[in-house]
This record gives structure tokens, sequence and C-alpha cells, in this order.
């Protein structure tokens, strides 16, 4: 690696050190919690337009086929946001490891894969403060309240190549739980005893996706994926519900107009009004139908020794299904949406054994009034034995 | 891989999976608070479906951590103790035994634990008692024992002596102990002032306080030149009072005092004050009958700790100090007093309290070590005995999903 590529992802470096926030939000408080995406480092740096193509992401099957050997791969985000309270800003951050995976080709045709991805992420905590009068007398009490937890979203896929078309199947199981728990303190009175309980709620669901990957055209690539869910159970053991999951439908394209440059684009629909009515049911404001769109540019103009180090560029926008309430009784919501602009690079070590994808994300999402900014930083790793 | 490709991936993976989590932010209602409040609820259960009772004798005047000499009109009381045996043989050299030939003085040393420094000319006075006196002895069945006739010595104690301070009585006259008593002395205590009054020492039952009776002796023939100071502690230290402490009449929950009573509470709760998680604050209400006895401007705790196992007057508590509750009386008190039963509450909704009995046994603390005693109205009383105050947090719906 010569001087420049390592001081560039030095700065990547210093960027995730020093604040990001990438897969959670103050929003996951709401609905079913925070939708996370399932991206790959390559796939974040390109606004998430590329992730239909991307074999490292868990979004269509058929993307598999871009696994002409065994590879296993993984991706880490570190994310900073900040919040403005109402009272202050609060600075936020956490660390997420949005997929995994692993892959192997049998035969010419066959691409296998397992991968483990977030699906929602259910991390948060909340710190009130109030002043009660049980007993006439008014004291101090701080309430946080905070969840941990999330559900994971495990495939196994496999991709099958035909002359101009790839095709795909993945079967998903959802898994995963949540602890959540509440604490009441009273700072300043010493006769109240804190007051604390927890609930673990786990979750448990399937799903099968369905993509192709097709070469209309010269230089275009066109992709498309659908992701039929079943119901997502919520059980505490004692009380259980039944959360209709969505129809997720994506198509994208990868065009190519010359060598080393390409545009890839991704427009996505989740139907997830499906789980309006369950969380409805629970006191929650009903979910909505979404849409997402992407878009990034790659140019491998970079040429470092023998290799080829890719610059890329990305946009991307989205609506998150869970609005949040704006009243009390939820009768009144505002919509959540997120966009943010990215940037990134990769370059390959062990001698073409490895591919490190770096991914930068700055962007905001907002809901009426409302509103977080977050720098998320995305170090892929692929290996290739 | 080279070194430096190896150092910046390791940088890296350090930079993004030195994992960071700080997600606590401050809630901004309605839109990002849990979707459910905490709710307190606060409740007042009178003890009608309860039971009370109160039972002197737990810790009596031979037991006490005090010996009370009192002369007021309300309360007379003087003090028995019987000292071990002094040691009649000791080795003043190697191959040499010496025989006690005689007591040329003793000196008791007693630790004031309370007095009442506004009565002047205080005196103590110190009688010689039957070296086997009657440990059930009577106030009315020791009079005769401390007569004139007895009196060893009346030392003054100074308006300067106060609590901790202790007094040395030495007595210059020998002292004989016939052969019958086994080598052992017992002595009586008593106090005289200018104004009826009040004095407490240490007893014999704490170590850190007990009176001390030192010998002076010689020995004897050929080795008459030879002495020794030699000291010995109580095997028995008691007081008696006139008039004696009764049992409580009922209608009334006493506690404290010597010998010492307890007041054993049955509570009968409904579930949801039971339920360990939920409960912030619980309060034993009580109202005090008459004002909180005790020495003037003297202290103690009530306190409050559950049952073990039911034996009715002997009962098992449950030694954890923190499943408890305590409120600090004061001499001359009146009115309600509020005693914390939280903890206890707590430990009935756990699963180690969830089998012992609903029954709260009130004491004073430190029992025995104090005079300090309070009666309270019982249940009987109406809506003046016993209730209990309940906070609590409603139910809390967490919601799924």
């Amino acid at each position: 690696m010569r001087p420049l590529p390592a001081v560039l992802a030095a700065a990547f470096a210093v960027a995730g050190a020093t604040g990001a926030r990438a897969q959670d939000s103050v929003f996951g408080i709401r609905g079913l919690g925070f939708l996370d995406r399932s991206v790959s480092g390559k796939s974040s740096a390109l606004g998430g337009g590329f992730v239909l193509f991307d074999p490292a992401a868990a979004v269509n099957p058929a993307s598999l086929a871009g696994w002409h050997s065994t590879a296993g791969w993984a991706v880490a985000a570190g994310s900073d946001r900040s919040f403005d309270t109402g009272a202050g800003t609060a600075s936020l951050s956490a660390t997420r490891f949005p997929v995994v995976g692993f892959a192997g080709n049998l035969g010419a045709k066959l691409v296998l894969a397992i991968t483990a991805s977030d699906y929602l992420d259910r991390n948060w905590s909340v710190q009130q403060t109030d002043t009660v009068s049980p007993r006439g007398t008014p004291v101090v009490a701080n309430d946080n309240t905070q969840s941990a937890g999330g559900v994971t979203d495990l495939r196994v896929a496999m991709a099958y190549r035909l002359p101009g078309l790839t095709l795909g199947v993945g079967l998903h199981a959802l898994t995963g739980s949540t602890s959540t728990s509440v604490n009441r303190q009273f700072p300043d009175d010493s006769s109240y005893i804190p007051f604390s309980n927890q609930q673990t709620t786990a979750y448990s669901g399937v799903g099968v996706s369905f993509g192709a990957l097709a070469s209309p055209i010269k230089n275009l690539l066109a992709a498309a994926s659908v992701r039929f869910n079943g119901r997502m159970k919520a059980s505490t053991g004692d009380t259980a519900a039944l959360v209709p999951l969505p129809v997720e439908v994506n198509g994208g394209l990868l065009f190519q107009p010359l060598t080393g440059v390409s545009f890839s684009g991704t427009v996505g629909y989740a139907g997830w009004s499906s789980a309006a009515n369950a969380l409805a049911a629970s006191g929650q404001v009903r979910s909505r139908n979404v849409w997402s769109a992407g878009a990034g540019v790659e140019a491998q103009v970079w040429r470092v020794g023998r290799g080829v180090v890719p610059l890329r560029l990305g946009y991307r926008w989205r609506q998150l299904p869970f609005p949040i309430p704006t009243d009390s009784t939820g009768t009144t919501a505002s919509i959540l949406t997120e966009h943010a602009v990215t940037f990134g690079l990769g370059f390959d070590t062990a001698g073409g054994h490895a591919t490190v994808d770096l991914g930068l994300e700055s962007g905001s999402r907002t809901a009426g009034a409302l509103s977080e900014g977050f720098t998320t930083l995305y170090f892929g790793l692929t290996i290739r034995p | 891989m080279s070194a430096w490709r190896s150092a910046v991936v390791v940088g890296l993976v350090a930079g993004i999976v030195g994992c960071r989590e700080q997600i606590t932010t401050a809630g901004r209602c309605p839109s990002l608070c849990p979707r459910t409040n905490i709710e307190l609820a606060d409740t007042l259960l009178a003890m009608a479906d309860s039971a009370d009772t109160s039972v002197r004798g737990f810790v009596l005047t031979r037991e006490a951590s005090f010996l009370l000499l009192s002369t007021l009109d309300s309360l007379k009381g003087r003090a028995l103790i019987r000292f071990s045996a002094l040691d009649t043989i000791w080795f003043p050299a190697t191959a040499e035994t010496a025989y006690v030939g005689g007591i040329d003085s003793v000196r008791i040393a007693l630790q004031v634990e309370q007095r009442d420094t506004a009565v002047k000319q205080l005196k103590l006075l110190v009688y010689r008692l039957p070296a086997s006196f009657d440990t059930g002895a009577t106030y009315a069945s020791i009079q005769p024992w401390f007569a004139d006739s007895t009196l060893l010595d009346t030392v003054p104690i100074g308006d300067s002596v106060v609590e901790g301070d202790t007094i040395g009585v030495r007595i210059a006259t020998g002292l004989l102990i016939p052969p019958g008593d086994s080598d052992v002395l017992s002595l009586g205590l008593a106090i005289a002032a200018a104004s009826p009054t009040a004095l407490t020492v240490g007893s014999g039952n704490l170590s850190t306080s007990a009176p001390v009776l030192e010998y002076f002796v010689h020995a004897r023939t050929p080795l008459d030149t030879v002495t020794k100071e030699t000291s010995v502690e109580p095997i028995v230290s008691l007081f008696v009072m006139s008039p004696p402490p009764a049992q409580p009449p009922p209608g009334v929950l006493a506690i404290g005092g010597i010998p010492s009573a307890r007041a054993t509470l049955r509570l009968s709760l409904p579930k949801v004050v039971v339920d360990s998680e939920s409960i912030v604050r619980a309060t034993l209400l009580f109202n005090i009958t008459g004002a909180a006895g005790g020495f003037a401007r003297d202290s103690f705790y009530l306190l409050a700790e559950p049952v073990v196992r039911d034996y009715g007057v002997k009962s098992v508590l449950w030694p954890d100090s923190t499943v408890s509750g305590k409120v600090l009386i004061h001499q001359g008190q009146t009115g309600p007093v509020e005693l914390d039963l939280a903890p206890i509450l707590r430990f009935w909704g756990t699963t180690t309290g969830d089998s012992t009995p609903r029954l709260v046994v009130v004491r004073a603390y430190p029992e025995g070590s104090i005079l300090g005693a309070v009666n309270f109205d019982s249940r009987s009383a109406g809506a003046t005995g016993p209730a209990l105050r309940v906070t609590y947090v409603k139910p809390y719906t967490f919601g799924v999903p």
C-alpha cells in the first residue's frame, strides 16, 4: 500500500473513532425498533445503490453469483449521533455488525451462502426526571427506561447462473430478543426505595426471498428482488403477539458506460402497513408503507502499484415505517425519513485474498421538529482463501 | 500482507470495533418517551384484619448491658453484683508459690452509662452482700442487705463525671471473705443525691464497660512481704426495680424497657402490596400512648424485623439487617410515629421470604441497653391503632411487541 491510501484509510478510522452513529437511532423506541440495513462496506459507500448487485449484502439472493470462489465476509459499523433533546444536544454512539456471511461455489453455476444480518435494532435508553407527590410532599423521581437487543435475520440462500440471467432464492429465519427494563430512583429522599422491573421479549419469524440479475443490454445490469415475510412472533413467556411483516420489493440498475466507471441505483418498497393493526393493538402508532432509494458512482481511476483503488460516492434516502407520535394519544404522528451522503473506497490486500471496503455516511433522520444527525463508518472485510 | 497494510487494517478494526456504546438520551415526550409511564399509588391499610400483641420479658435485668440505680419516685432501682472468685494462689517466682494471706484493700471500677447532671451531690453507696444472693431477688427482698451495717463506702460522684467516665471506689478497710463464701465477693450498689435521680453503669454483660473488682493482697508467711494486684469481673450482675414492669395491659402495645417488651403484628395484606417489585415506600403508623419513657433527653430506635418461624414469643427473627426498618424515638415524644416497613414487604415478595409468616416484631434497639420504652395504641383502639401506608408502582406494562 502506498502512503496516500494508507492516509485515507487512517482518516476513515479517525472518523469512525471520533463519532459516528449508524445502525441505531433514538427513533428506535417506536414501533418494532429501528429498521436496519444489511449493507456491506461497498454498498454503504455507494448510497445503497449497489445493494442488489452486492454479493456481500443480504438483500438479493441472486447477487451471490458475484462470488466466484469461497468467501467469508463481515461488516462492522461505528456510528456517532447527535440528538437535540430540547434541553441540549445528546452525543450518542454505538458499534454494530450489520452483516456477516460465508459463501461457496458448488460447480460452475451454483453458489450457496449463509448470512446473518441486523433486521431490527431495539437498543435505546431514555432518562427522564419528574417530580411526584405520592404522599402530598413533592419528591424527585429519576426514571431510566432502556432496551437492549434486536432481531437478526439468518439467511440460507443460493444463486444459480444461467446464460444472461442469474436467479436466487433465500430462506430467512428471524430470531432475537430484547431485554427491556425500567428503573426509578428517588435521589433526594432515601425513605423511598428504587423501583425496577424488567421484561425479556423473544422474537421469531420466517421469510423467503427471490432475486434475479439480468443484462438486457450491453453494459447494463438489472436486478430485482422480492421478499415475503411471515408473521413475527413476539413473546414474553405469558404474553405473545403476532406481527405481520411486510412484502419487500426492490429493483435496481447497474450501468457501466466506461471501463472502471459504474453507476448504480436501487429503489425499494416495503409494505409495512401490514404491521399496523398489530402495533395499534398494543397502543402504538400504526406503521406505514415505505419507499427507499439510493444511487452511487464508482470510479476506478486511482492506481496504486499494480492495483486499483476504487473511489465511491453516493446518496440515499428512505422512509422509515414507524411514525413518531406528536401527541400523547398517538393520533397525530410525523413521518420519519432518513437521508445521507456517502463516500468510500476499497482495496485488496493479502495478495488479493482479502478486500477491505470502507464506507462513510453522513446524514440525518427527521420526524417533524425532531432531528437526529449521524455519521457512520462501515468497515467491511472479505476473505477469499 | 505487508507490515504497512497490517498496521492500517488493525488500526481500522480497533478504531471501529473499539465498541463504544452511549445510547442514553433525555426523553422528549410524547414523541420519544416509553409507551408506559411509571405511576405511583398510595393507600392506607387499616389493620382491621390483622392481629397485634406485645409481651414483656425478652431481655431481663440480669441480661441487660447496664445496671440501673435510681431514687426516682416513679422508679427505684438498686444493683447486685457477684464477682468471680479471687485466685488465692500465685507464683511470684520460679519454684515459689504464694498463698493469699490477707486482702489489703479493694477497688471497684464502674463505667457511667447515663446520668442526669442537673442533679447535684450524687453519691454511690457500696454495700456488702451475701456471696450467693438469689438472682430472683426483688426490690423488696433485698432491702435488708442495704443496711448501714453492710455499707462499705460512700463515694461522691462529681458533677464533671459524664457518660463513659469510670468511677473508681477504693475501700481502704481490709475485707475478709469467709471460707464459706469460696473467695467470692458480692456487692450491692445504690445512689443518693440532693433530689431523686437515676444513674446507669455498665453491667457484666458488656465486657467493654463491665464492673471490675481489683484486689490488693499480700501473701501468707513466709512470703508475707510479697504483694499482688489482681482483678476479677462479675459472674452475675443485675438490678431490681420498684415497681417492677408488668405485662402490657390489653389495648396497649408496649415496646422497650427492661425487662424488654416487644410488639408482634400479624399483617393481612393484599397480594399487590407483597409484590416485591412494586413497593417504593411502606410505613407502619403508630400512635404513642402517653409519652415515650426513658432517661431525660435519651433516645432509642424502634426496630421492625420479619419473623422467619412463628413460635409465639420465641419466634425466630430474620437476621439480615437490610430486611428491617427503624425509626428514632426521643424520650418524651408523643403523637404519631412512622416506621419504615418497605424492606420487609419486599422481602416477603422474594422467593426466600414468600414462605415466611406475615409477622413483624417491633422492638427497641439497642434492646437491653437502654431504659427507653414506648406504648402504642393497639388495633383494638380503632382509628388510633396501627395502620400501614403503602406507596407502590401500579403494574407496569412494557407492551408486546
